[in-house]
């Protein structure tokens, strides 16, 4: 049955992905967190964190993100899985929903990880198949997933952006871009992290995850690992001010798996990703003025000492950005830096 | 070049078995070695589903030492791996393959107190009734049968060993001896979910009988009968004041009598 529960429409500012760790205290607190992120799979049983999630969701909104649907898989969608994600839509009403443009299900075994799919016509009508099949089910859109990926396919006739564009074409599907998985495939597949993001189509870009990464050396192979367990590193950062500042805010999700740390830590990076895309808006309304104000120099007008005040950029904005902007700042004032990492 | 369905089978196998069988220049990975590649999605998928079974069987874990348990948990997933992405339903079997593996033969209680574990582990999946009180009852109609719906998530499990005990002796603030020798006593084991919490109590055979007969729905006469039959000192108002104070029933039906509801009992 579904519980009627009031629209809450996902704000285009930073949620968390909520973990069972923290949900004790979530109850509790209720802090102020734009809206959740829950992962499908963990809410198609009856426990406790079921009604949990009932009680969240009254305060929150809600986005369903999917991790065992295999949208990828040749063999086809498990029809019970899917309609197991179409009762919890109908349980929890979120706002998104959201799946991985991966497959995980193949011989009849289910591997608990996303895996990379041969970027071809092949798998772009099976893939599209798929993805009409649960918006068809679900009766909605949604949005699919970039993946990060060890190893691709030499076969491929096409990379994963142009496939991922070619299945909105068809499908009219949105897109979640997760900036982190766009690192680590980018590296650990050697393309140019920012010229995947500028050629997804933006206006299909729905939700932005951003998380952590470990770097693990193999020999002479430097590898990134998605493993969820850390802070957003600052080369994520600068990728994400990349991208809002070619998309404009999105909602924007701190995903933490591995290594949960307590809740304020979760909290301090949302707030990180909305002061960056502060300044970033910000700094885009200081070039629009100048502009019009370079435009309007016939007939200048002075701006008083006070409007001035009004404009200045937010000093956690300033922060934030500065922040993103570390990979490209010198090294040379190291316990600056220290500061920032520790008022995080 | 493969259709997409062989090459995905290929590679799930390759994954599963720890061993590339797909062939490397299938696959890329810009200056690396891609069947190096290859062994990271083999360890994400091994070290997750082995991770999930340790979170589900965690007393069984300290009964054979961390190291045996991944080795074991390890062949299981490759032999068995999960059918679906639900990994709440994994693991049922890893009791049954614990039993049969050679190096437990003689320590039967492993496998058995992990049965235990995987029953709480479905337990916690299972919804947590409202549960009823005696006092809801009071004016209910005398001439009517009632019957009494139990909370869904309750497990019986009967062991030759002293599972409850093991798994008592393995909780927080509970000093265990992993090395003490388990005596082979039989333990009737109730549990089931109440809220947050997994509630386990040790039943004699009269009342396990008993709620083995409620959970099956087969009415409080036949359940009763049952628990008579074993144990004729068998108390049922004791029983009934137990089950409500406990918070197992989930509802009670009030059926009248008819030719209806006899056949039920036959």
């Amino acid at each position: 049955m579904p519980n009627m529960f009031s629209p809450l429409t996902i704000p285009a500012s930073a949620g968390i992905g909520l973990r069972s760790p923290h949900i004790a205290e979530m109850l509790t607190r209720r802090p102020s967190a734009g809206w959740l992120e829950v992962h499908a799979e963990n809410y198609m049983g009856d426990g406790a964190g079921v009604q949990a999630l009932e009680t969240l969701r009254q305060t929150y909104p809600l986005s369903v993100h999917g991790v065992g649907l295999s949208l990828g898989s040749a063999q086809g969608l498990d029809r019970d899985h899917l309609e197991r994600l179409r009762k919890i839509c109908l349980r929890f009403e979120p706002d998104l929903v959201s799946e991985h443009l991966a497959w995980s299900v193949a011989d009849g075994a289910y591997l608990n990880d996303l895996l990379p799919l041969r970027y071809d016509e092949e798998a772009l009508a099976i893939v599209a198949r798929n993805v009409e099949m649960v918006q068809d089910t679900l009766k909605r859109r949604v949005l699919i997933e970039n993946l990060s990926a060890y190893l691709a396919f030499t076969d491929s006739s096409m990379n994963e952006a142009e496939f991922l564009a070619a299945l909105v074409a068809r499908t009219g599907c949105g897109l979640l871009l997760d900036v982190n998985n766009v690192q680590v495939s980018a590296h650990n597949l050697q393309y140019d992290a920012k010229a995947f993001i500028d050629a997804l189509p933006a206006e299909a870009i729905g939700e932005i995850h951003l998380a952590g990464h470990a770097t693990n050396q193999v020999g002479t192979d430097t590898v990134l690992i998605d493993d969820h367990g850390s802070r957003v590193p600052p080369v994520v950062w600068a990728l994400y001010q990349h991208a809002i500042d070619r998309l404009g805010p999105r909602p924007t999700l701190i995903e933490w798996d591995t290594d949960v740390p307590v809740l304020d830590v979760l909290l301090g990076e949302a707030m990180w990703a909305d002061m960056l895309t502060a300044s970033i808006m910000f700094s885009r309304k200081q070039a629009a003025r100048r502009a019009q104000t370079t435009a309007a120099e016939a007939t200048p007008i002075r701006l008083s000492v006070e409007a001035e005040t009004t404009t200045s950029m937010p000093v956690l904005a300033a922060f934030a950005a500065a922040r993103a902007a570390k990979p490209s700042i010198s090294l040379a004032r190291p316990s600056l830096e220290e500061k920032y990492h520790a008022a995080a | 070049m493969l259709p997409l369905e062989h090459l995905q089978t290929t590679m799930a196998r390759s994954v599963l078995a720890m061993e590339p069988t797909i062939g490397s220049k299938l696959l890329i990975a810009g200056k690396a070695d891609p069947l190096a590649r290859l062994r990271i999605y083999q360890n994400n998928t091994r070290s997750s589903l082995t991770a999930v079974l340790m979170a589900v069987f965690p007393v069984t874990v300290r009964l054979v030492d961390e190291r045996f348990f991944r080795f074991a948990a390890s062949e299981f997933i490759r032999r068995h791996p999960p059918v679906e992405s639900r990994l709440a339903r994994y693991g049922a079997g890893f009791p049954r393959f614990l039993k049969s593996i050679d190096t437990l033969s003689d320590m039967p209680i492993v496998a058995e107190t992990a049965r235990l574990e995987w029953a709480i582990a479905e337990a916690l999946d299972i919804a947590s009734l409202p549960p009823c009180s005696l006092a809801d009852h009071e004016n209910s109609d005398p001439s009517a049968s009632p019957e009494i719906l139990v909370q869904p998530s309750l497990r019986l499990i009967v062991s030759h060993w002293s599972i409850l005990s093991v798994w008592s002796a393995h909780q927080q603030g509970a000093a265990a001896d992993r090395h003490s020798a388990w005596p082979r006593r039989a333990e009737r084991v109730a549990l089931w979910r109440a809220g947050d919490n997994i509630r386990l109590i040790d039943l004699d055979r009269a009342n396990l009988a008993f709620l083995h007969s409620l959970k099956h729905g087969f009415g409080l006469e036949h359940a009763a009968g049952r628990a008579l039959a074993l144990d004729p000192a068998f108390d049922l108002v004791s029983a009934l004041v137990r089950l409500f104070g406990d918070g197992l029933v989930a509802d009670v039906r009030n059926i009248a009598n008819s030719p209806k509801n006899s056949w039920r009992q036959s």
